[in-house]
């Protein structure tokens, strides 16, 4: 390929002797976008900051960075210095903290331009112009006067974009550029990145747990695990033929749209839960307006929308924590407000760690419920206490032990042995997997798909993630704007899309194949995905 | 470019996916924890032992012992009324510490009782929330003065104060920390299961709101003893001949170009209990939240 940018060898990192790379390699190639690949502490956000030296003082490193041949490891703070912003970039994953509120978009791209180039104020300006129009802001001159919370949140990343390409830099690393974000709005984004790489010939180091993301933007992959390079391969070969086992295991662990065979109907004459008419309103802004919502019993509704749909207000409503300003809630036919009617509800909460308190043993987490309504006590109690974790398939032993001594996907195992502590009839799950990685998560869905299957209780699962929707549901509503805008068995709303705000948000969603993605991009309307 | 990296030098590692984060070692068994409990528990101990081997007694006037330096019999030399030091500032330890220990956790008590109160009503949060305003209005030495001048000086008065300067501070501090919990997710997980408000701040609230307020006691206790220091010398702490370690300490101070060595004892004794209150607090600051 072309012109070698970045080269990393042998690079270690470790924080006070506990290793966190332990000897990577990889290069970087000019006009080339290589994705770094892993889950949360295989080390790749730990090697981004490496390459730029952006790690505390704590660290140690040993290896080598050389960018265009120079070594940047350990180089003193002044040649570091003019490298960061004026030859490697950097875009961060939260627009909204990588902005300065006070200071308006255009001034903060002046500072930067200025700050490595001798250039006039006026010069400056007309520059922060270009780039801003660059990155696809529509009328750049009106919007360099704005300050970052005037833009949109799929704006304020482009200006963090143009941040990044002032100086014309070398290579631009990308950390979890889009996770932030809505599925729509990264879609625009990674088509931004694509062609800023096409037009300005950029090497762009994408740091992801992505694989959507990946498959989408990427030429190269590298794929990390626990500090180790697992494996390197064109994107291509990676996806279609991964030689390593976790590889193997991570790509099977992605959930995709479309790979599960129709749900059957269900037809049971009861409901679950039904929501008729109902409006929530926050002061002026109604966050939901006139829902109306069926959940038979043992039938699994998909809640899918983005980030300010209303969905999780509609969770708060169904387990009776909030009350509707109109319409009403009905839940196996009483009040959810009801004592009686409560104990037969479960929440899985989307924060695993905040929704346990930490001063309770996960014995007194998962029994908490039979506490509440002396449902069971003494050996009886610790009896339904160990069976619930045999449940979800936690040792028996863990019941001793704090929160903060489980991973994540424990705890999450935790929240839902709680969820099903009174043998609830409804669940609501509320983003339960969305704190978790991708290896992790496959285990929780599997877990709750077994368990709901088992138990046969109604599940409302919201989430923003259509594919994990796909994975579990039996039918699917689609929020936007705190109106349901399409509801229908899950094969047809998130395969055969009708109204086009869904058909947007499907077409959104990356495909972890990168044929496939691809082929979207050249033949945007009828590359259905493969089934 | 190279196309793959050659598989076979890396070794894979089969092992779990999900891994626990591993027990941590208790907070007061080891560094600023345990320095802090042992500094303080060596104070406690000259405080309540010391005096069974000191042959003096703290108020005996020895004849002809005026202001001696350090010696055999008298390891911390005499003070002006020919008394023992070492006797004096043994016995004052102990007035010190029942200050710290019992007047600290009294006001801690109240401060605490009355600042969860106030979460419950709106009204009444307002009210409390002005009537600490002006307690913590008054310099801590100005309330000192003003309740000495009522109370008389003594030991308790000293209490009275600490109880009264303590009251608003573990109100205002608890006030905001059970605000701050009854937010949390867990709260509202115990919500959604049904439990009642007396579980929720039973189980929940109360357990998790107190941590602060343990590292504040240990705080609270370090100040206490500068409070009884500072009212000692300005004449309304701790009545004479009764010793404490502000009134050895006053005593010393008139003394400083006669015997020099006075003073030595009881800033020893401060300091060392201070710093041990200091470090105790910091350790379970730092082990908050972990």
């Amino acid at each position: 390929m072309s012109v070698e940018v970045l080269r990393v060898s042998g690079l270690e990192v470790s924080f006070g002797g506990a290793p966190a790379v332990r000897g990577i390699d990889f290069t970087v190639g000019a006009g080339e976008i290589v994705a770094v690949v892993g889950e949360s502490g295989s080390g790749k956000s730990v090697t981004a900051r490496a390459i730029l030296g952006l790690l505390p003082a704590t660290a140690s490193t040993g290896g080598s960075v050389r960018l265009d041949g120079r070594e940047l490891l350990g180089a003193d703070e002044e040649s570091l210095r003019r490298v960061r912003g004026r030859e490697i970039a950097m875009v961060f994953q939260e627009p909204s903290t990588a902005l300065n509120p006070v200071h308006t978009v255009g001034r903060q791209l002046a500072a930067v331009l200025r700050a490595h180039r001798d250039l006039t104020r006026e010069q400056a300006r007309q520059e922060a112009v270009r780039l801003l129009d660059l990155v696809g802001i529509p009328d750049p001159a009106t919007r360099v006067r704005f300050y970052p919370h005037q833009l949109s949140g799929g704006q304020k990343q482009r200006v963090v974009i143009a941040l990044a390409l002032a100086n014309d830099p070398r290579l631009i690393i990308a950390d979890e550029p889009t996770t932030a974000l809505d599925v729509t709005v990264q879609a625009e984004i990674l088509a931004l990145l694509r062609d800023l790489r096409d037009r300005l010939g950029a090497a762009i180091l994408l740091i992801t747990h992505n694989m959507g993301v990946v498959a989408d933007l990427a030429d190269r992959v590298a794929v990390l695990h626990r500090g180790r390079l697992v494996e390197q391969a064109p994107v291509h070969d990676l996806f279609a033929a991964p030689t390593r086992a976790y590889t193997r295991e991570l790509l099977a662990a992605v959930p995709r749209l479309g790979h599960r065979p129709p749900a059957p109907a269900h037809d049971t004459p009861t409901d679950a839960l039904r929501l008729d008419g109902v409006v929530v309103r926050y002061r002026d802004f109604v966050a939901v307006d006139r829902v109306d919502l069926r959940v038979r019993q043992g039938e699994v509704v998909g809640l899918v929308g983005e980030s300010g749909s209303g969905k999780s207000t509609i969770g708060k409503v169904a387990a009776g924590l909030l009350r509707p300003d109109a319409g009403t809630v009905t839940v196996l036919d009483g009040d959810p407000r009801d004592r009686a009617i409560r104990r037969a509800i479960g929440f899985v909460f989307q924060d695993p760690g905040g929704s346990l308190d930490p001063r309770l043993s996960i014995e007194d987490c998962v029994g908490e419920p039979l506490r509440v309504h002396r449902t069971a006590t003494g050996t009886a109690y610790r009896r339904r206490v160990a069976d619930l974790l045999d449940a979800v398939r936690l040792p028996t032993g863990y019941a001793r032990r704090r929160p903060r001594e489980l991973s994540g996907g424990q705890r999450q195992r935790v929240g839902i042995a709680r969820a099903l502590a009174l043998d609830p009839r409804l669940i609501i799950a509320d983003e339960p997997t969305s704190a978790l990685d991708v290896s992790v998560q496959a285990t929780v869905l599997a877990l709750l798909t077994d368990l709901q299957r088992d138990l046969g209780f109604a599940c409302l699962f919201i989430s923003h993630d259509l594919a994990v929707v796909d994975t579990l549901a039996h039918r699917v509503a689609v929020l936007h704007r705190g109106t349901v805008v399409e509801e229908g068995p899950h094969h047809e709303v998130l395969r055969t899309p009708t109204q086009p705000y869904t058909r947007r948000l499907v077409d959104s969603v990356p495909i972890p194949d990168p044929t496939a993605q691809r082929t979207r991009h050249t033949h945007p309307r009828e590359a259905v995905p493969v089934t | 470019m190279t196309a793959t990296l050659d598989s076979a030098e890396i070794p894979e590692t089969p092992d779990a996916p999900e891994v626990a984060v591993p027990r941590r070692p208790g907070t007061f068994r080891r560094g600023k924890g345990l320095v802090g409990l042992v500094l303080v528990g060596l104070v406690v101990a000259a405080g309540l032992l010391g005096p069974l081997f000191v042959s003096w007694d703290p108020y005996q006037q020895i004849p002809g012992a005026n202001l001696l330096g350090p010696s055999a019999a008298h390891p911390l030399g005499t003070d002006d009324l020919n008394r023992d030091i070492l006797a004096r500032l043994l016995s004052g330890i102990r007035v010190d510490l029942l200050i710290s220990f019992v007047a600290v956790p009294v006001g801690a008590l109240i401060g605490c009782a009355v600042g969860a109160m106030a979460t419950v009503n709106n009204t009444l949060d307002i009210a409390v929330q002005r009537l600490f305003d002006v307690l913590l209005a008054f310099p801590q030495l100005i309330l000192a003065i003003g309740l000495a001048a009522v109370l008389g000086p003594g030991t308790l008065s000293v209490m009275i104060v600490v109880v009264s300067v303590e009251i608003p501070i573990f109100g205002r501090l608890l006030r905001t920390a059970v605000l701050r919990v009854r937010e949390s997710p867990f709260v509202t997980a115990a919500q959604v299961v049904g439990a009642g408000k007396g579980h929720v701040l039973r189980v929940h609230v109360l357990p998790n709101s107190l941590e602060p307020v343990l590292v504040q006691l240990a705080l609270s206790m370090s100040v206490a003893v500068f409070i009884e220091g500072a009212m000692s010398v300005l004449g309304i702490g701790v009545s004479p001949p009764e010793p404490s370690l502000g009134a050895v300490l006053t005593t010393s101070l008139h003394y400083l170009d006669l015997n020099p060595l006075f003073a030595l004892g009881p800033l020893a004794v401060t300091a060392v209990l201070v710093l041990g209150f200091q470090s105790i607090a910091q350790a379970a600051n730092a082990a908050r939240g972990t």
